[in-house]
């Protein structure tokens, strides 16, 4: 049970409110909200532990999402070939 | 979008457009096709489409105005018309899996994961691909949008024609159910993410 360590014994084991906290650091990491200041966000990480978890898996799915689901090959002649049909159709 | 529209483009103006604001958005748009059909064939000819029906329709979009969403909204459109006729027999997995959490935009954010952070950034492409692959295209969709896209849940709100709280609480639950499918994998690959 040593998730996190540093510092874990000073974050609250339970979230007050898990609905609105995970809504919020949700947003927060899509863009979405921001406002929220790094205050805010660093405050919150470091008094909550489920809030911790969940922000940082959150995080790291994103990125791989990211990193690993963009990189489809586009075929070489798929721009021409719109391009020739776009002649056609001019 | 309608026949009639305002010429409000020279020739020159939408080649420029064109050329400009929407070609750079092939491959994004390609990756897009790619993850909705999974075959090479049908996303080169959804992407096509695409631009077609964007060149034919130039004149109802607003330059200055985000032309990657324009162009995401009509690929949209055009894969689930495309989609509507080619399977007679939606899944039916996909259905109940929409279904069963589309009946309200509220979300319960009590779902906890067992998932841990090194274990999603030691998963391959493949497990994070197939993953993603494996939801119904509406959850698909918009993680898609959002995650790999960079589209806000304004812009995705106007590409899929559905309120930003239903954004907002589709991608939740999309999320929940990846989550659950890395977690699967990860048992089944022995990445041990119940070890405690």
């Amino acid at each position: 049970m040593d998730k996190n360590i540093e510092s874990s014994g000073e974050r609250k084991l339970k979230c007050g409110d898990v609905s609105k906290c995970f809504q919020l650091l949700e947003s927060i990491l899509d863009g979405e909200d921001k406002d929220a200041s790094k205050d805010v966000l660093k405050e919150k990480l470091s008094k909550c532990q489920p809030c911790f978890e969940h922000f940082h898996l959150e995080q790291a799915i994103r990125e791989v999402l990211k990193n690993k689901c963009t990189k489809q090959q586009v075929p070489s002649e798929l721009a021409k070939s719109i391009r020739q049909k776009i002649e056609d159709v001019k | 979008m309608s026949e009639v529209q305002k010429k409000k483009y020279s020739d020159k103006e939408k080649n420029n457009i064109f050329d400009n604001e929407f070609m750079p958005h092939i491959d994004s748009m390609y990756n897009f096709a790619f993850r909705l059909t999974f075959d090479e064939d049908d996303a080169k000819d959804l992407v096509q489409d695409t631009y077609l029906k964007a060149y034919r329709f130039i004149n109802s979009f607003e330059q200055g105005t985000n032309a990657k969403a324009w162009l995401f909204r009509i690929l949209k459109n055009s894969f689930i018309n495309e989609y509507r006729k080619k399977s007679k027999q939606p899944s039916k997995v996909d259905y109940q899996e929409v279904e069963t959490y589309y009946n309200s935009d509220s979300v319960d954010y009590n779902i906890t994961s067992d998932l841990r952070v090194d274990t999603v950034k030691d998963m391959l492409g493949d497990e994070i691909s197939n993953a993603l692959n494996s939801l119904a295209v509406d959850f698909r969709t918009v993680i898609i949008l959002c995650d790999l896209e960079g589209f806000t849940y304004e812009e995705m709100a106007k590409i899929l024609d559905i309120p930003i709280g239903t954004v907002r609480s589709r991608l939740h639950r999309a999320r929940n159910l990846l989550k659950e499918k890395l977690h699967s994998y990860a048992k089944d690959m022995g990445y041990n993410a119940d070890e405690e």
